[in-house]
């Protein structure tokens, strides 16, 4: 687009002005006679500067490290705990500065809220500083176009009439267009994230192979909707595993290493719907009616059967086993089998897939199930389940019972533990991988996407494309008229301008001498 | 212009917010506030979704041949601490309320057949429950009702719809007072 002005219009454009203007005001209210007004405009200026932006930003980058450093309680329940036991001292205060719940924190909030804050605060009064920049025609014709950075000159027999007027021209008006675009999907941006928080939602669910969950809030093991998200906007799916196969590298370096993890499932997008199949693997989840299905993470379910002093069978099932931070699948769990009498029995167990014996203590060597074992200390008296206050299922509260076995037991496939004093029997009859599967919602997150290639698409406009503007002036002399032509390219990016001034040149030189208007053309 | 910049921002800051403090709450959304026993004025009572399942003893059971009878639907879990603290005032209100004609049925959810047993003959249930491993009939029901987790307590009328829930831990008094409403008769 070009945008030719001529003489006629008014001379002097009050809305030309520079491409990034320095802000009106002091820099700073001190020394000055300035009330509350002044100092709230002095720090709004200051937080909305892009200096000040920067640097929340990097706060927020520096405010993260902590937590991928440090377990977190949202994702790594468990790791925190150890971390408390493994660092007494320094636990409590890490917990007193949020760190071991950075995103949730207090202070983390404060950081992002004002970079927000500071974003609009920058991005809305620019986009219209843009949309009348990007509105404006070009300045009147400098009087001395000698001086600007490219000029040309030429005698020409334009009769005197025709001389004193002038022209300018502006071209490379899409770079503003670009400009505008960046930052208002910035915004959109800001508000996809924002309508993402709102009405999304994220949740986490452990699933034993060959068995089934339906997506409601009961049926969940985390649940975090977004605020205007209640439990009756859940997609009404069911998802079977059917089955879970890990592969590990069993050679060489990588020994231990995944090779590919392999969820099978069936699912059905309503109760009683038609009943569908489908692969989730890592990074490769599976949407349905809405919501995306991830799978985050496997284990090993050992499956233990417990019968009571009066020989009835109290507990026969799969227990989901959580592997620990020492490698290749050592994994820790808890049995809890309320229902047993005379009293109620409660085991700590660890599961060894792949079991040697190294120096009287049990490790795992390698990740898959090839030579599994379990370790079991055993406890009875009073699990504190039948008080009404709910608890970890993966931690035993040993407070109310006793000790059965002095040492930990180690348990093959099909073997039993008979406990002392008749209290019973536990057999570790088998095990069942697991899979723990994120679910979540997210409607911002195509507008995010849109928005942030028109972002990238507005900046590569604004970079690519120079703002230039050519004045061409004729002024009455001695020897007949005599056109001056200047132009300056409005950016750094001024590579190519030189070449483009010059040919214009040669063009309106070239039309002068043949006794041609140009501007008469134009019309 | 800069008071329209101050107002976009604040409104886009308490959008964000409430979008990231929504993100850290405990997860469960109440649609009653905090009362967590309700009553359904009639006109106003969800109808109890159909569903057949096996009892735990292994006998087909499906909730609408419960039709003609008020239902006490009690959702429950051997492995559920707020369970077992209710269970048995559950068990008493069974006693006083089966005589007149009301019908209690659980509803196992997410649990094993030999747990769920042991938890019947330990706190001495007398009535059936059906096996929902997978959660499918609690779907279902939080189609219609808020249900958000286990325990709940679902009253049923003669029509089969829901006059009354309790969303969490029952008890005694919680469950008679919406009985004496339902059945008409006092406590």
């Amino acid at each position: 687009m070009t945008d030719v002005r001529a003489p006629e219009t008014d001379p002097f454009d009050a809305a030309a002005e520079p491409d990034d203007p320095s802000r009106p005001g002091p820099a700073s209210p001190a020394g000055g006679a300035f009330g509350l007004a002044g100092w709230l405009k002095w720090a709004w200026r200051q937080l909305t500067s892009m200096r000040i932006a920067l640097v929340l930003l990097f706060l927020l980058a520096l405010g993260s490290v902590p937590g991928s450093m440090l377990p977190q309680q949202g994702n790594n329940p468990s790791g925190v705990q150890q971390y408390f036991v493994s660092h007494p001292a320094l636990a409590p205060w890490l917990n007193h500065l949020g760190l071991f719940n950075v995103f949730g924190a207090p202070w983390f909030a404060a950081i992002y809220l004002l970079l927000f804050v500071s974003l609009v605060g920058c991005v809305v009064p620019r986009t219209f500083r843009l949309a009348g920049s990007a509105r404006t025609l070009p300045p009147r014709a400098p009087r001395h176009l000698a001086r600007l950075p490219r000029s040309a000159e030429y005698a020409t027999a334009l009769p005197p009439a025709e001389a004193g007027i002038w022209v300018s021209a502006e071209k490379g008006y899409l770079r503003e267009a670009g400009n505008l675009l960046f930052h208002l999907a910035l915004l959109g941006v800001l508000v996809s994230v924002a309508l993402g928080g709102l009405f999304g939602y994220k949740a986490d669910r452990l699933l034993v192979q060959g068995t089934t969950f339906a997506d409601t809030a009961s049926a969940l093991d985390e649940f975090h909707p977004g605020r205007l998200v209640t439990a009756a906007d859940l997609a009404p799916f069911t998802i079977t595993l059917n089955k879970f196969d890990a592969s590990y590298i069993a050679s060489g370096s990588q020994r231990g290493q995944p090779a590919a993890f392999d969820a099978q499932i069936g699912y059905t997008e309503q109760p009683g719907g038609p009943a569908r199949t489908g692969h989730l693997e890592v990074n490769r989840p599976l949407s349905i009616d809405g919501a995306t299905v991830y799978l985050i993470g496997h284990g090993y379910a050992p499956r233990f059967k417990v019968t009571d002093a009066r020989g009835q069978v109290v507990y026969d099932a799969p227990t989901p086993f959580i592997a620990g931070t020492t490698g290749n699948f050592m994994s820790e769990g808890v049995v809890k089998v309320p229902d047993a009498r005379p009293e109620q029995l409660g085991f700590t167990g660890v599961f060894v897939p792949t079991a040697v014996d190294v120096g009287g203590t049990l490790e795992s060597v390698f990740p898959a199930a090839d030579n599994p074992v379990v370790s079991l200390i055993a406890y009875a008296g009073n699990l504190g389940t039948n008080d009404g206050v709910s608890q970890s299922v993966y931690q035993l509260d040993t407070s109310g019972m006793q000790r059965l076995t002095t040492s930990p037991q180690v348990l093959q496939q099909g073997q039993s533990l008979k406990l002392p004093g008749g209290q019973g029997t536990i057999t570790f009859t088998g095990y069942v991988p697991w899979v723990s599967l994120a679910i979540t919602h997210d409607p911002g997150q195509l507008p995010a996407l849109i928005c942030g290639i028109a972002a990238l698409g507005g900046l590569l406009l604004s970079f690519m494309i120079r703002r230039r503007r050519v004045f061409v002036r004729a002024r009455s002399g001695e020897n007949g008229t005599t056109v001056q032509v200047g132009g300056l390219a409005r950016t750094d990016a001024s590579g190519g301008f030189e070449a483009e001034f010059a040919s214009l040149a040669a063009e309106l030189r070239a039309a002068c001498q043949q006794g041609r208007h140009p501007q008469r053309e134009a019309e | 212009m800069l008071a329209a910049a101050v107002v976009t921002a604040a409104l886009l800051a308490v959008a964000l917010v409430a979008a990231f403090a929504g993100g850290g709450s405990s997860g469960v959304t109440y649609l009653d506030g905090n009362d967590t026993a309700v009553l359904y004025a009639s006109g106003h009572r969800p109808l109890a979704p159909e569903f057949s399942s096996t009892t735990l003893a292994g006998t087909p059971m499906r909730l609408s041949s419960y039709r003609g009878q008020v239902v006490v639907l009690n959702f429950w879990g051997s492995w559920c601490p707020p369970c077992r603290a209710e269970a048995p005032a559950l068990a008493a209100v069974a006693r006083h309320y089966q005589p007149g004609g009301v019908s209690f049925l659980g509803v196992d959810e997410r649990d094993s057949q030999a747990s769920a047993e042991a938890f019947v003959r330990n706190f001495g249930v007398a009535y059936p429950s059906v096996s929902d491993p997978s959660q499918v009939i609690a779907l279902d029901f939080s189609a219609v009702v808020p249900l958000a987790g286990t325990p709940t307590t679902l009253v049923i009328d003669p029509s089969g719809h829901i006059a009354g829930a309790v969303f969490e831990s029952a008890t005694y008094s919680e469950l008679a007072a919406i009985l004496a409403k339902v059945t008409g008769k006092g406590g």
